[in-house]
């Protein structure tokens, strides 16, 4: 039988594809609806721009009452992103509302990108760069924007 | 003893929020292997037992409960109790009596668009809504009390439910948010007070919630309170003050269950 769950991925999948919003994507992998890929294009006019970022979506049979487990494959230097790649954001966490969809998780994301929170930092070199050394927050961040292209070219070979 | 290597050392770069929502969910767990999300009806002996050891206060109480009240269902205690209790109570008072029934399936059907009008993302409140709606087509159709059992057991679907009543208390709040707001702690919003303390799955409700509830469902309820108060009887209060609810719910502090009156 169908779960809730995945019900209300297969719907999630296709709010996605039907109404894709700017500069993200997701899908689930072949043979788990409850795995995704995922992919965040850089934003204009921050660092970021240009790059895409690969993420790994994992979600459990109690979504959309829980919020799923998201992570950068990709490497990233953000103040809020671990070197593990997950991240630090309010709505994956604590302030997680069911009424969230995928197409919700990786704009928010997406923003999150836009405007880092130095103010709860995941990563401190990254915060402090941020707050003190804007020009070399930049090229640190230009240097994974290059890497995350490499990632691409890894999987086409 | 333990090693001087395994002292807790902060690290600032390690995730901790994983490990946290690890041991919650471990201590999730335990509850639910323990309670059914909402139990048979119990004889209120069930109630006595579990205070046998308790002091004079709350065996007072019981005595007192007793002497009104038949039955009890008990609720799993996840922070969903009350949202639990009240649905599975209203909707269980429709399989017996339907006169309020339609007006009530009215209710619930233009809360949707009412909550897509509020802001709420209308891809996502349809698909709770659609649940919700269902259930109340089953009772319509007169499901029996077992079917409701088993839906309300169902951590998928019941969790459904939860969720739409927790966007309607929500909805109704922010509707009302010019009154509401005097009543809400700390320097906070109507909305983001729901955000915080209404939406999010475990959250426990507090008097506001009842009101939004029972005022936008047109329900009211009783809720019986049994707690520390020095008095030989609970205390009781209904939610509209004026009206006469068919619903009772047992309030223990931070714990709601449904009651049966004689």
């Amino acid at each position: 039988m169908s779960t809730p769950a995945r019900r209300r991925l297969m719907r999630d999948f296709k709010r996605l594809q039907e109404d894709p919003p700017a500069g993200v994507s997701g899908a689930p992998t072949d043979n788990n609806i409850m795995l995704w890929n995922a992919v965040i294009f850089g934003p204009h006019d921050t660092p970021f721009e240009d790059g895409t970022f690969k993420l790994t979506i994992e979600f459990t049979e109690e979504y959309p009452n829980k919020p799923p487990t998201v992570r950068f494959v990709s490497k990233m230097f953000h103040p809020n992103v671990y070197a593990d790649g997950s991240i630090c954001l309010d709505i994956l966490q604590n302030r997680w509302s069911p009424t969230y969809d995928v197409s919700a998780i990786l704009t928010s994301i997406q923003s999150l990108l836009h405007d880092p929170n130095p103010n709860s930092p995941a990563n401190n070199e990254a915060a402090q760069l941020y707050r003190e050394n804007r020009r070399e927050y930049e090229k640190k961040v230009a240097a994974i924007v290059q890497e995350s292209w490499n990632d691409d070219d890894d999987e086409e070979d | 003893m333990a090693a001087e290597g395994d002292k807790f050392v902060y690290d600032p770069e390690r995730n901790y929020d994983d490990a946290t929502l690890a041991q919650i969910r471990v201590m999730e767990n335990e509850i639910a292997s323990q309670n059914n999300i909402v139990s048979e009806r119990l004889s209120m002996q069930n109630l006595k037992d579990e205070y046998a050891d308790a002091d004079d206060v709350f065996k007072l109480k019981i005595k007192d409960l007793e002497s009104r009240y038949h039955y009890m269902r008990r609720t799993r205690g996840d922070g969903n109790c009350f949202y639990r209790a009240f649905g599975f109570a209203c909707l269980e008072m429709f399989l017996a009596d339907s006169k309020n029934l339609p007006r009530f399936k009215d209710v619930a059907q233009k809360s949707r668009d009412e909550l897509v009008s509020l802001g709420f993302p209308q891809f996502t409140i349809e698909d709770f809504h659609e649940s919700f709606m269902d259930v109340i087509e089953k009772i319509e159709k007169q499901c029996s009390v077992t079917e409701l059992s088993d839906i309300f057991n169902n951590q998928g679907l019941s969790d459904y439910i939860v969720v739409y009543l927790r966007l309607l208390v929500s909805g109704y709040l922010q509707k009302e948010a010019e009154f509401f707001v005097n009543f809400i702690e700390g320097e906070r919003t109507v909305k983001e007070f729901c955000n915080q303390e209404v939406e999010p799955m475990g959250k426990e409700s507090d008097h506001i919630h009842i009101i939004a509830l029972t005022s936008t469902l047109g329900i009211p309820v009783r809720v019986e309170y049994m707690d520390r108060v020095d008095s030989s009887k609970c205390t009781q209060h209904n939610f509209p003050e004026d009206s006469q609810p068919s619903i009772v719910l047992l309030y223990r502090p931070g714990h709601y269950d449904i009651l049966y009156s004689r």
